[in-house]
């Protein structure tokens, strides 16, 4: 299957694991930070680690906010947002004080709650299982759970999420993963969760 | 490629690693791999950056790199290599502001803090440098400045022990305050799955590590994983196993 498949460059991530991912899937994937080109994209990937505030900072400054949203929003192009990328989907963040964010869903996106962890550490970092509502779309060929590879300390409530949930328990339920129509998201590193992930990256680009 | 981190046996270069062992295969029985630069010449980070890139394509695993990291750059061009996160060891004793520029630009979670610890009458010395100097610090003294440091993981490695096989040395973690809450591995000294099982059980450690020479012989490390799963020890299960996924997609 050719698609244009775009992974978004704002300095932040292993842009390289995600494009070694799709590779190794059979796909082309390109790495690019213009605007003009995201704004013409198939598809999108948003990586992402590092603190919610700078990486909203740069894609505004970078004029990608906006490309993404035209893309998204006004054609259509799907997105995945990986581990801090689909939390920037999101409302808003907390980190390093309130940053609005995307805002392609509604949901805030908060650090883990002392009382949520009770005793758990942060980051919540390793391999940890996810479960799916239903084994279709963006979780094709999944049972009801399969294990991927999380690293973070910020977590997005599955509340008011009208989507395709996959759930994950640290203390308290988060999303691991959602697809909303064109927009997907995964608290976890698709390209660092195995066959698992490849999987789960397979199904994405098949969407 | 040594087998081991301070008795350093060179068992082949990265043509030999390629040949005689199959990075993407053996990604299938660990959860992450750590991939230590311990050149004792000068330290070569783009030749590095390429043997990761190399090393770690067909590998979807978490990959900490590390070694010589000694600016911002060096850890910045590891991040775009294919690691994930960078090990520091010298660095968080002699360069604090590293760890924190690090930490501001890639977050804590891209830290992985690496200390070689060797049994003396006073306790645990810590050691840096390739292992070659000793700190005035003890890991019991020292440990609480660890728990202020913007780190996101603890990789704690017994000196005595590394490359023995004769197990992991849990005296060292009598010495930790409880103030260190980032996740703990422990190193040095795993020589056959049921010692990676006495790692798994005590409630301390949350990950363990081995460089022995069994990962090298045969299939030592797919059996241990498998032991391990028998054995109801909580590591992850990838639905598709690997053979079946190459088939699959190529």
């Amino acid at each position: 299957m050719k698609q244009n498949i775009i992974v978004i460059d704002y300095g932040a991530g292993n842009l390289w694991s995600v494009l070694n991912a799709i590779r190794y899937l059979g796909s082309q994937a390109s790495i690019s930070g213009n605007p003009e080109e995201i704004r013409g994209a198939e598809c999108l990937i948003l990586p992402g680690v590092g603190s919610f505030r700078k990486a909203m900072e740069t894609l505004q400054h970078s004029n990608l906010a906006q490309a993404i949203l035209e893309a998204v929003q006004l054609r259509g192009c799907k997105i995945l947002g990986i581990c801090l990328g689909m939390q920037l989907l999101g409302s808003h963040g907390t980190e390093d004080g309130d940053t609005v964010g995307l805002g392609l869903i509604p949901n805030r996106v908060d650090k883990f709650t002392d009382r949520e962890l009770s005793g758990n550490k942060i980051p919540h970092v390793g391999f940890n299982t996810v479960n799916f509502a239903e084994c279709k779309g963006l979780f094709s060929n999944f049972s009801d759970e399969a294990d991927f590879y999380f690293v973070h300390s910020y977590r997005m409530l599955p509340e008011n999420l009208q989507a395709r949930l996959a759930i994950c328990h640290y203390g308290v339920e988060f999303v691991a993963a959602f697809e909303k129509n064109n927009i997907c998201g995964t608290q976890f590193h698709p390209e660092k969760s195995q066959t698992n992930g490849l999987m789960l990256l397979d199904n994405f680009l098949k969407l | 490629m040594l087998s081991r981190n301070f008795r350093l046996q060179k068992v082949g270069n990265i043509q030999w690693l390629q040949k005689n062992y199959n990075f993407s295969r053996i990604s299938f029985c660990i959860d992450e791999l750590i991939i230590l630069d311990v050149s004792r010449q000068e330290r070569d980070i783009p030749k590095f950056c390429n043997c990761i890139k190399t090393l770690t394509e067909g590998c979807f695993i978490p990959i900490a790199a590390g070694g010589g990291i000694r600016t911002i750059e060096h850890a910045k061009s590891l991040l775009q290599s294919g690691a994930d996160k960078v090990v520091l060891n010298s660095s968080i004793f002699s360069n604090l502001g590293l760890v924190q520029q690090i930490a501001q630009e890639f977050g804590r979670q891209s830290i992985v803090a690496s200390v070689d610890a060797k049994r003396s009458d006073m306790g645990y010395t810590i050691w840096t440098n390739n292992g070659n100097i000793p700190q005035d610090s003890f890991l019991g003294n020292w440990s609480s400045n660890l728990a202020n440091l913007p780190i996101g993981e603890l990789y704690l490695n017994s000196m005595d022990r590394d490359g023995t096989g004769q197990g992991y040395d849990f005296g060292m973690l009598d010495h930790l305050p409880k103030s260190i809450t980032v996740p703990l591995i422990i190193a040095g000294g795993a020589g056959k799955d049921q010692h990676l099982g006495e790692g798994l059980s005590d409630h301390r450690v949350d990950a363990v590590a081995t460089a022995h020479l069994f990962n090298f012989v045969g299939d030592g490390l797919v059996k241990a994983r498998e032991k391990l799963l028998s054995d109801k020890y909580n590591l992850p299960i990838w639905d598709v196993e690997f053979n079946k996924f190459k088939k699959l997609y190529n």
